[in-house]
Order: structure tokens, then C-alpha cells, then sequence
């Protein structure tokens, strides 16, 4: 046992021992530890092995930086890999197991790759598993995963909940140290709507480490007497375990808040984790400052760590981190750990200063080496002592732990990953925040200061400032007195000459000095190009303990200023966020809503198999007892509406209700087709093109009274129409008087499609049906029997004798199971999308796999639509270019099998007899094909060139993708009733 | 042959079984409000605007410049129509079937609502009578402020379903619980 | 992009209520203009760096088009108005 718990002191509850295990091993730790803390108190140094060389790792630090205390928490599909212990809250009963070993932690065979390391260096996979190519993907990359790891994915689905919400402030505080705190104090006291968030599970940052006097009450203490009043602001939100991971356009901030990730069962009444989108007026970066390892032989032995972390765990959690610490430190940090130790009991064997002279003073009892260093480490599993160099004259000092401390780097990020770039300073040795503006500014030791009392008035100060900004009176909000902190102020130490043995700048990525010398004598110079070369700052920790070491080394290298060297770019997100959080409850059949039609009801009770259509679920096919494939339902139903009739949901299109003395104006410029001149009571097709000349969507427009229009789109369509429509009178034409709005959800529409489609609707319907009475493409208002008012409208897609009803949606279900009543004896039945495709491509009628974006009317056989004479509509200018009309253009036809039972699949392309398959010899494709059970025979439109002019013959189509090849003959689009007889009837 | 054609509401099929009492936190459905889309034509703007906010038993719910959905438990569809298309400068038609109404209620209303939508329903930014159009889970739908605590949603009829789902399942939280309101 | 719009006629919205349609600065030609506007019209674009002008569509608001002029390198918005006023102004009318 090397780390133990004190028995007295730390911010952990001791009477409230958590039972939990690690590798397996049952341990007890105290409520308020860490993971990271509980195996301290438990002399559990060793946590992980390294990435690459598999080395012994143990807990650096006490934060989010941490790059090797990374365990697998949890089981089974609640397991979650690559946490870091030092951030994870203990709780009763919590697994963890340690990453990247076999068989074990403790011996780990692929520790052999320390021996290999010659061959290991930066940018070894690019040299060594170069050639052959074809080995990158199954052979090399697959060992080197399994070689190279971090904790494994769980395949299974995750079973937890998790939820997005958005806040709203006039100053969000990020981190609640001391600059935090009075930051949110000064601006809560105002009356400004505030959010304080830390990603810690207990608000106070530094605080609750420190063990500084703050206003006569221990540093923790005043946390917790700020945060109380804090708490009785109605305008103050506190947010503990939430991560302000990045800040975006506007000042609006992602966080991520954990909800239930510190208990054993979360409720599912609870997300276990809410992605945050926080806009605030102003905001202030309260994040604190990290603290440098030191670079030196040995650095990564367990038992090596910050002198911050091992404060920390002093002070907050009451762990020793060792009998014996030493401390090696470019600063005043380093003492502030040596008083503390000493105060605590904690026998400090060495302090060892880099500097030959400083204005700290050491405890009495600790042994002072002044211009000394840390050249290597000893020690197999754990730390047994180092190598002091003092002069030239070496001395091995045995110790259990080593604290280090290399200076400090202000907490940045969150302001650098909108562009700006972090600011050399000479003076503090370190990278400082940016200006990005008044309406975010760092404060406390995240914005370079360094002495606490400082840190408290900054937070205040700054508060004040934004809060005056806005509007409120801020009045000046005292600071208490400080006494007893420590001056971190430090000396530049990047590297320690004379080192022995590996000395790593990153811990994750197992990048050393060596590597970053090695990037610069092969020209990955460039500080981005060193990175990505040597994958300093790659790992999950993303840099955020080295890549300032890694600059001040590379400057050194090449003998300028780190300014000159600059850092890699920032981007959210600060830490690894989960995928669960980003997806909130857009999982499965939640990706995106779902629309249900009115007659969905109605359609399931008659055995529908839905199909989904964008948004949409359709009724595809009514399945019937027997009947063993979709085919043979699609073809009954063709069958019954071409002899009887059927009723098919169409709902789904797009509705608009068109209002006002200009709308025959407006519908005249948005059609191609004439439109003035249509009488009330009566509908008409018309053709939408886009301002290029190019088809963009079809569909009737019916005038219900003088001023009053309804226009229908496709389903696919439907929002895009209605967008187009509105920039049209917004934006073209603002002066022509006409309103519109959408009432596709008002109306259930059904069509009934058939021979005998108007003896069935008549016995629902109040008004005469008769050919004369209600003639093909009336449209008008009707009663229906018991006195529900409808409108009804005489149009076909089938070519059949066709009406399509629309009654109020709720009534969908109802009327529809009406029809189908009375059509009882004729037979009715229900049909659904695949039926309706096959009736309309029988007919020759043009979906959207026809007007595909690149046809003109012409194409598709609606060359007559194109009304010229209008002096203006959408397309009308752009349709007569030469592209646009050339003679060997795809127009539409229909291709019929030579043999009548060869099937022609919709994507094949046409060949001439005997060409071979090329783009030179290519003559079109299928847009549409089925079976026809009326001509028994598989059918199919298709775009062909001049093909017009090439009924009669015969082509190949050809389809190589699921590879047939079927002759076929040109014929005119229209299969069935090409006179519309059927229509008038 | 007479027919007579029973109504059904679109969340019927996501509302069933007994009527649960309702909890402090609750989302009430209405059954058969009145809502009518109500269009001005240019220049009448504000005169249209005044005289819905006239109408008796009638609140008004802004989409829009120059678009508003009037809404009413006590009128109607064919005598609202009337009402309003008596004002000058109107166009209106009947949306109660292709629009849903809910209200939701309770002291951590605001709360549900933050995981259902991006604008700031402060009680200073949107007061009680404040209506209008935004994304609400993911639909596009309308917010109204009926109370301290209270707020009205109004969807396509279409997206209710999900848009019912979702907001139930953001009150979990505060044991939202959901029914029809009673008539 | 910008996260948050100032709608002139909803206030502060999310960037997901809108869509964007491009370029708002091209004005549809008179239709007796020549083949030479017609096709500028469609087809020819600047694709300028730093303050741009854009219609964007409130899809899931007011369902107003929207004249929305930023900076594509800042993602500062400059302003947001109606696009029925610009159009108007533009033709000479006082919006």
C-alpha cells in the first residue's frame, strides 16, 4: 500500500461508505470520492496500460484531463468505455474495468511492444504498413486495433433515455471556482437571469482543493455560503455535472448534463444525460487553469502526478497519494503541495525546484534542491524512487509518489473554437484567451491570474461589467480576505535535459520527446503537420495536459518563441460527448415525426401493409386470405377497379386553400397551363415547371367560388409546393392580391375509382352524380346523406370513371367505411399506393420518377401544357433553350416485352439491338415498370432518345445490375383506353 | 339510405383506456374545439386583427404577419366562419379537424416545454395572451400562453400523434399525465 | 450559418425553423428582358466572401420569406427583413 486515506479531513462523507469493484475486486471508497480517489484510498495506483508500448499507467490528474485513468464503467449495454475515473462519481455498487490488457492489468502481453518501440516511433504505421495496399484494410489495421486499443463498444442498444433541452440568460458563468462563483454572485445579486454551470458533481472548482482561508472560513466553506445564498435567487440556475463542451454562432452554448450516469439503476423517469443548447446574452469563462506535467525519463510511471491533482486528493478527498511523496516543480505550486502534505502529516521526502532561486519558502521539515531536476524514474508496476540531477551530480531518492508541477495553462478552449486563436504570453509562459468580444470574456485564472484573491475580484469584477451592460444595476460586490494561499507563479521548463528513458509529452498517444524531435527532422514541422505525424493531442483527452508542452518543446527545437509555433485548432467538443446525448430521443421510429393520414384507421381495419413515403406511412397493398405475395394482391385490386371500383387513401397530397382577386392572376404565373379563364365548379390539371424550364411538381386546382381555389400537389411535394408558392407571392409578386395557407390536415380525401364508382357514391352522396349533372372535372361542394358537407371532385389517375371525396378528417374513417359498404355488392375494394402506380403507368400518367428534375413537359407528352402565349409564367423563358428542345432528347413511350412474362425492372437502360453496353451507345432508361394485369403482360415507361419517333421498335433493356437483359418493343405510352373514353362516361 | 357518420379524434388511438385523475402536471386534449385559419388581405392587417380579438369566446392565436388560427370551445366552425368572414378584408376557412389543440399545465410547464422547443418563454418575453408559430418537437406548430402556468399547442392534425408521444414522454419527469378534456 | 435569427416578424429563433433558399440578390427580369437576364438570372452567381444576402424561408414560423444579410466568414448577422418589403423596395416603392 502506497496511497492511502487520511484519517481525518477531505470533503468525502465517512459515513457513508459505497461499496464497488475494480477488475473484479470488491473496494470500499466514501461518498463524494471519485473513482479515481476510491482506488487511491485503496493504494490502487496502477489504472491502465498506454496505447501504444502497453506501459503501466496511473491517475495524473483530478480533472477532465486526464489521459490514462480511463475504465470501462457499467455492464452490458449499459457499459461505458473510456471514462475517465478521475471525473467519475463514486456510487454504490459501480463496476469499472480497465482498458487496453490482456490477461490482465497487471501482466499484459502486449507490453512486449515497449521492447519493439525502436520501430514504434511517430509515424511508424505510415512507413511500416505501406505496401501491399490491399493489406491495409484486412490485415494491418486490424492488428493494430486490436494491439492499440481504448475500451470496447457494446453493440447492444443502449437502454437509458436521454433528452435535448434549451435555456435561456442573460449571463451564463462556465465553472464554479472562485471567479465562477462570484461572477454568478455579482450578476444574481443584479437580478440578471444566470446559469452557473461546472462539470464537477459538487459546485466550488478549486475551492474545494484549496486550503486557503477565504473570508475567515475554510476556501470549501465559502463555496458552500456563496452557493447557499445563490440558491434563494428565483433568477439563479446551478447546473453540477454539466459540461459546457462548446460554444457556437450567437452565443449559443452545447452543455451536457449528467444526469443519472453516478447511480447504480437509473429511473427511466430520468434521462441519464440532456444535451443543452444555452443561449446567453454574455458569458463568462470561468474554467480555471490546468496544470503541466513535467517533462522528464520516466514521467508515466504510476505514482508520477500533477501537484494540483495530488492536492487535490489531499485536501478535497483526504487521500495521501503516497508515504513518501517527492515534488519536482517549476513554481510556487509545488510548495503549496509541500505545506499542505506537511500539515497533513504526509512525509515529503524531496522538494525539488528547477529554479536556482525563488521568493517560496519550503515547510522546515522538507528538504529543499534548488536548480535541481528529475532525470528518470525507477520502479516496475509503481514508483520506487528517482534520479535527482543537481549539477551534474545525481542522487537516487527513494519515494512512492512524485508530484509534479510544470506551471500553468489558462482553461481556453471554449473561446478559441470559433476561429481566434490563443495568445502567447511571454510574460505568463503561457497561451491566454483570445479578445473574442465584450460578450465573452474569461475571468479568474482561466484568464492568466493567478493569485485566488485576484481570481474573486476578476469574477465579480468582470460580472458587473456585463451585467451594467445589460441593463442592470450592479452595485460593486465585496471580497472577502485570503489568507494562506500560495503564488502559483512559475519559470518556462519544457524539457529536462539529460533525461533518461522515454520522457512522454502525451500520455494517451505515448508520444515522446523523442517523436516530436523525430516529426522535425522529417519536416512535419508545421505544428498542425506535427500533430497529425506524431499524434500528439490526437487520443480522447485531445491535448489537453500536453499539446502546450508539446509547442514549448518544438519552439525549443527550433529556438523560437512557443507565439511563433502557435497551437492546433480548437473545435467543440471540450469532452467527449456521447452519441445517446447528441440523438436526445431521436432514436428508431423517433429519428423524425411520423404523419399518420385520417384514414389510417380505416385502412389498417381493411389489413393495409404500410409503406413508408417520406414522412408518411401509406397503405401500400391489402393483403386478402390466400393470397401469398404483394403481387398477387396489387393485381386483384388493378383487376377489381378497372371491372368494379376501389377506394384508395390519398390524403397525403399536398392541399392549398388560394384566396383573393388575384389568385387566378397567381395561378396563371405559377402554371404552365392557362389558368384564367377556369370556370367555378370545376377542376383542371396543371403543370408546375422551375424557373429553368424543367417539370417541377403536377396536380389539379379547383375553383370552388369566384375567389377561391384549392390546389393539390403531390404527397412528396406537398411542402416544397407550398414554400414555392409563398416566395412567389412574397417575393416575385407582393403586389398581386392573394392569401394563401395550407389545409392538407383538414381533409380526409378518398379516390373511388371504377366503372362502378358512381352508383356506389350515390348511395352515400345527396347530390345528383349523373354524367350530366356532375360531368368529368366538376369540382364542388356536396352533401352527403345524413348532412356532412364534402367536397367532391371528378378526376381520375386511374383513367377510370373517378371521383375523389374529401371530408373533414375526423369523419375520414367513418365515410370511408360508408363507401365500402355501399359498394358491398359491386365489390369494392380497398387499393393502395403499389395498385394506384400500376393503374396510373397502365394509363401513362407521370409521377415523380418521370419528372425527375430533368424533363420538360415536352418529354413527358406534355408539350400542350405549355401555354406560350401567357406573356409570363415560372419557366416559361428559360423552356425554349436550345437544351431544352433539342430533337435527341428522352422523351416518354412505353415498352411492351416481346414475351409478355419478361419482367422489366425500373433503372434499366435501352440499347439498340446488338450495341454493346456503353454511355455512347446508351439510349435511355426505365423510369416506371410492373406487371399489367389488364394487358398481362409486364409494361413500363421509359425516357428514350427522339422515342416518339420510335414506336415499333424493338430495343434491348438492359440491366446489368441484377442482370437480365429483355428485348422489348416501343410503343405509345398509353396501355389502356388511349380515347379517355372511359373517363366520360 | 341515411347515414350518420361518427367523428373521431386523431388521438384517440393514443388516449385510451379509463381517464386517469389528473396530475399537477397535466396535457388536457381538446375534443372539438373550433379553430379557423383566418388570412388578411393587404391593407386590412390591423382591422382584421382587432375584430377577432373582438369576437366573443374567441382567442386568437397569431401564425404570422396577417395569419391567425381563431379558436373557440363555445362557437361553432360554421357560425365562427360566419363572424368572420363578415369582417373586411377576410378569408377564412374551417381548420378544426386538420388542427389538434392541447393544453398543458403545471408549475414545471416551462420545464417540459425547454425540451420541446427553442424560444424563450420567460413570463417578461411571453407573456400570458402571447401566441405564436415555432417548432414544438420537431413539428411546426403554435404556442399560446393561456396562464402563469398554462400553455396551449396547436398542431397539424397529421404530426399529433407524435408530437402527443413526445411531449409525454419530455413530462415523465413530473409524472405528466394525459387525457381528454372533459366536455 | 448562424445558430439564432431574429425573425422580423417571430423574434429570436433556432436556425432549424428556417430553410435557405440562396442568393437573394438576383432579380427576376422583366418578361420581355432578353435571353442574355433570363439566364443570369437562373444560372449566373457571385459566390462572394463576407457580407452576402440570402432568402431564407421561416419553414416552421411565420412561413415569411426572409432577406437575411451576413457575413459567410464572421456568420454575423447584419439584418433580417421581410422579403415582400425588399421586393417592393427594390421596385421602387417605399417599403
Amino acid at each position: 500500500m502506497v496511497s492511502y486515506r487520511l484519517a481525518a479531513g477531505g470533503l468525502v462523507n465517512r459515513g457513508n461508505a459505497l461499496s464497488f469493484t475494480f477488475d473484479g475486486k470488491i473496494y470500499r471508497g466514501l461518498q463524494g470520492d471519485t473513482l479515481a480517489s476510491a482506488l487511491l484510498a485503496n493504494g490502487e495506483l496502477l489504472v491502465g496500460r498506454s496505447f501504444k508500448y502497453h506501459r503501466p499507467r496511473g491517475i495524473v490528474t483530478a480533472g477532465s484531463a486526464e489521459p490514462n485513468a480511463l475504465v470501462t464503467i457499467g455492464a452490458g449495454a449499459r457499459s461505458e468505455p473510456n471514462t475517465r475515473a478521475t471525473v467519475a462519481e463514486l456510487y454504490d455498487g459501480l463496476a469499472a474495468a480497465s482498458q487496453n490488457r490482456w490477461p490482465s492489468l497487471a501482466f499484459d502481453i502486449g507490453a512486449v511492444n515497449s521492447l519493439l518501440s525502436p520501430f514504434l516511433s511517430a509515424g511508424f504505421y505510415y512507413k511500416t504498413f505501406m505496401w501491399p495496399a490491399a493489406f491495409w484494410e484486412k490485415v494491418y489495421e486490424p492488428l493494430i486495433r486490436r494491439a492499440a486499443g481504448l475500451g470496447r463498444l457494446v453493440t447492444e442498444a443502449d437502454p437509458d433515455r436521454y433528452e435535448k433541452a434549451w435555456a435561456h440568460c442573460d449571463l451564463l458563468v462556465i465553472g464554479s471556482g472562485p471567479a465562477g462563483l462570484m461572477a454568478a454572485l455579482a450578476a444574481g445579486r443584479a437580478g440578471a437571469r444566470v446559469i452557473l454551470v461546472d462539470e464537477g458533481f459538487r459546485l466550488g472548482g478549486s475551492l474545494l482543493s484549496d486550503s486557503a482561508v477565504v473570508g475567515g472560513l475554510k476556501a470549501a466553506d465559502f463555496a458552500g455560503q456563496v452557493l447557499a445564498e445563490l440558491a434563494t435567487l428565483s433568477n439563479v440556475t446551478l447546473m453540477a455535472r454539466t459540461t459546457v463542451f462548446g460554444w457556437y454562432d450567437d452565443m449559443v452554448f452545447g452543455a451536457v448534463e449528467k444526469v443519472q450516469k453516478h447511480v447504480a439503476h437509473p429511473t427511466p423517469d430520468l434521462p441519464v444525460e440532456r444535451l443543452w443548447r444555452i443561449v446567453a446574452k454574455r458569458a463568462i469563462l470561468a474554467a480555471g487553469a490546468e496544470e503541466r506535467p513535467l517533462v522528464f525519463g520516466g514521467n508515466d510511471r504510476p505514482g508520477v502526478m500533477t501537484a494540483g491533482a495530488a492536492r487535490t486528493y489531499l485536501n478535497r478527498y483526504g487521500v495521501a497519494v503516497g508515504q513518501r511523496v517527492a515534488i519536482f516543480t517549476n513554481g510556487g505550486s509545488g510548495y503549496g503541495l509541500a505545506r499542505d502534505l506537511t500539515d497533513s502529516g504526509v512525509e515529503v521526502t524531496a522538494l525539488i525546484d528547477a529554479r536556482r532561486e525563488s521568493a517560496d519558502i519550503a515547510p522546515e521539515s522538507v528538504r529543499l534542491i534548488r536548480g535541481g531536476a528529475v532525470t528518470s524514474t525507477r520502479g516496475t508496476r509503481a514508483l520506487k524512487s528517482i534520479i535527482a540531477d543537481r549539477s551534474g551530480f545525481e542522487e537516487e531518492i527513494a519515494c512512492d509518489a512524485l508530484a509534479m508541477s510544470g506551471g500553468w495553462s489558462p482553461v481556453v478552449h471554449l473561446m478559441c473554437q470559433r476561429g481566434a486563436r490563443p495568445v502567447w504570453s511571454e510574460e505568463r509562459q503561457a497561451f491566454l484567451a483570445p479578445d473574442v468580444g465584450a460578450a465573452f470574456v474569461a475571468a479568474g485564472s482561466a484568464a492568466g491570474l493567478d493569485r485566488l484573491s485576484a481570481c474573486l475580484r476578476d469574477g465579480a469584477d468582470k460580472a458587473t461589467v456585463l451585467a451594467r451592460d445589460l441593463g442592470f444595476a450592479a452595485y460593486e460586490t465585496e471580497i472577502p480576505d485570503v489568507a494562506g494561499d500560495y503564488d502559483p507563479a512559475f519559470a518556462p521548463l519544457w524539457y529536462v535535459p539529460g533525461s533518461k528513458g522515454k520522457a512522454f509529452v502525451d500520455f494517451q498517444n505515448d508520444v515522446t520527446v523523442a517523436d516530436l524531435g523525430l516529426s522535425q527532422r522529417e519536416a512535419y514541422s508545421h505544428v498542425e503537420m506535427t500533430k497529425r505525424y506524431t499524434t500528439g493531442g490526437m487520443a480522447t483527452d485531445q491535448g489537453k495536459l500536453g499539446n502546450v508542452n508539446t509547442i514549448g518543446i518544438v519552439a525549443g527545437m527550433r529556438g523560437v518563441s512557443p507565439a511563433e509555433i502557435g497551437t492546433t485548432t480548437f473545435r467543440p467538443f471540450y469532452t467527449p460527448v456521447s452519441f445517446g446525448a447528441m440523438a436526445g430521443t431521436a432514436r428508431g421510429e423517433h429519428s423524425r415525426p411520423v404523419r399518420r393520414s385520417p384514414l389510417h384507421g380505416w385502412a389498417a381495419r381493411n389489413g393495409a401493409v404500410f409503406v413508408e413515403a417520406g414522412l408518411w406511412y401509406r397503405s401500400s397493398w391489402f393483403p386478402r386470405e390466400g393470397e401469398k405475395t404483394w403481387r398477387e394482391a396489387v393485381d386483384r385490386e388493378v383487376r377489381t377497379v378497372r371491372a368494379s371500383a376501389g377506394l384508395c387513401d390519398v390524403s397525403t397530397l399536398g392541399k392549398i386553400e388560394i384566396f383573393g382577386l388575384g389568385a387566378a392572376e397567381f395561378l396563371n404565373r405559377v402554371y404552365s397551363n392557362a389558368f384564367l379563364k377556369l370556370p367555378v365548379g370545376k377542376a383542371r390539371y396543371g403543370l408546375m415547371l422551375r424557373e429553368d424550364g424543367i417539370v417541377y411538381d403536377d396536380g389539379t386546382t379547383s375553383r370552388l367560388s369566384e375567389n377561391h381555389y384549392v390546389l393539390t400537389t403531390t404527397t412528396a411535394y406537398a411542402t416544397d409546393v407550398m414554400a414555392h408558392l409563398e416566395f412567389a407571392a412574397q417575393a416575385l409578386w407582393p403586389h398581386l392580391d392573394v392569401r394563401f395557407a395550407s389545409s392538407s390536415d383538414q381533409w380526409a380525401q378518398m379516390s373511388i375509382a371504377g366503372p362502378k364508382a358512381r352508383i356506389i357514391l350515390q348511395r352515400v352522396v345527396e347530390d345528383d352524380l349523373s354524367d350530366a349533372a356532375f360531368p368529368f372535372l366538376s369540382a364542388r361542394e356536396v352533401m352527403l346523406k345524413g348532412g356532412l358537407a364534402a367536397r367532391l371532385f371528378r378526376i381520375s389517375f386511374s383513367g377510370e370513371l373517378a371521383y375523389e371525396l374529401a371530408v373533414p378528417a375526423g369523419y375520414g374513417e367513418a365515410v370511408a367505411d360508408a363507401i365500402m359498404e355501399a359498394g358491398y355488392e359491386e365489390g369494392i375494394c380497398a387499393y393502395g399506393v403499389e395498385a394506384l402506380n400500376v393503374l396510373r403507368i397502365e394509363k401513362g400518367h407521370v409521377t415523380h420518377n418521370e419528372l425527375d428534375g430533368r424533363t420538360t413537359a415536352d418529354d413527358v407528352g406534355l408539350g400542350r401544357m405549355m401555354a406560350m402565349q401567357k406573356p409570363d409564367f415560372i419557366g416559361k423563358h428559360l423552356s425554349t433553350r436550345f437544351g431544352l428542345t433539342a430533337a435527341d432528347r428522352l422523351q416518354m413511350v412505353g415498352l411492351k416485352p416481346v414475351e409478355a412474362d419478361a419482367e422489366i425492372k425500373a433503372g434499366a437502360h435501352l440499347l439498340k439491338e446488338n450495341a454493346k453496353p456503353s454511355m455512347v451507345n446508351d439510349q435511355g432508361f426505365v423510369s416506371s415498370a410492373c406487371y399489367s394485369p389488364t394487358l398481362n403482360s409486364f409494361i413500363a415507361l421509359a425516357m428514350l432518345k427522339s422515342g416518339r419517333e420510335r414506336y415499333g421498335e424493338k430495343i434491348v433493356v438492359w440491366d446489368a445490375l441484377r442482370g437480365s437483359e429483355v428485348l422489348a418493343e416501343v410503343c405509345p405510352p398509353v396501355f389502356v383506353d388511349p380515347d379517355n373514353k372511359n373517363l366520360h362516361v | 339510405m341515411t347515414l350518420s357518420f361518427a367523428h373521431r379524434h386523431v388521438l384517440e388511438d393514443h388516449i385510451v383506456g379509463f381517464e386517469t385523475k389528473p396530475n399537477p402536471h397535466h396535457l388536457a386534449v381538446a375534443r372539438r374545439p373550433t379553430i379557423l385559419s383566418v388570412l388578411s388581405h393587404a391593407g386590412f392587417e390591423a382591422g382584421v386583427k382587432a375584430a377577432l380579438q373582438a369576437l366573443e369566446g374567441v382567442s386568437v392565436r397569431i401564425c404570422g404577419p396577417a395569419e391567425w388560427l381563431a379558436v373557440s370551445h363555445s362557437v361553432g366552425p360554421e357560425a365562427l366562419l360566419r363572424l368572420v368572414r363578415a369582417i373586411e378584408g377576410v378569408s377564412a376557412f374551417d381548420h378544426s379537424d386538420g388542427r389538434v389543440l392541447m393544453q398543458i399545465t403545471g408549475p414545471n410547464v416551462r420545464k417540459i416545454l425547454s425540451k420541446c422547443l427553442a424560444v424563450d418563454i420567460d413570463r417578461d418575453r411571453f407573456p400570458i395572451g402571447a401566441s405564436a408559430s415555432m417548432q414544438i418537437a420537431h413539428v411546426a406548430g403554435n404556442l399560446a400562453r393561456t396562464g402563469e402556468d398554462a400553455f396551449e399547442i396547436i398542431v397539424p392534425r397529421s404530426y399529433a400523434g407524435t408530437l402527443f408521444e413526445e411531449v409525454k414522454e419530455m413530462g415523465r419527469e413530473f409524472a405528466l399525465t394525459a387525457a381528454f378534456s372533459p366536455e | 450559418m448562424a445558430s439564432l435569427i431574429t425573425c422580423p416578424h417571430c423574434g429570436v429563433r433556432p436556425k432549424e425553423e428556417f430553410s435557405i433558399r440562396g442568393d437573394a440578390v438576383p432579380v427576376r427580369p422583366a418578361p420581355n428582358a432578353g435571353a442574355e437576364a433570363w439566364y443570369a438570372y437562373v444560372y449566373v452567381r457571385d459566390n462572394p466572401k463576407g457580407r452576402i444576402e440570402e432568402h431564407w424561408h421561416h419553414t416552421a414560423g411565420c412561413r415569411r420569406w426572409l432577406v437575411v444579410e451576413r457575413d459567410n466568414v464572421t456568420h454575423t448577422v447584419f439584418s433580417v427583413r421581410d422579403a415582400a418589403d425588399v421586393a417592393k423596395a427594390r421596385s421602387g416603392e417605399v417599403a
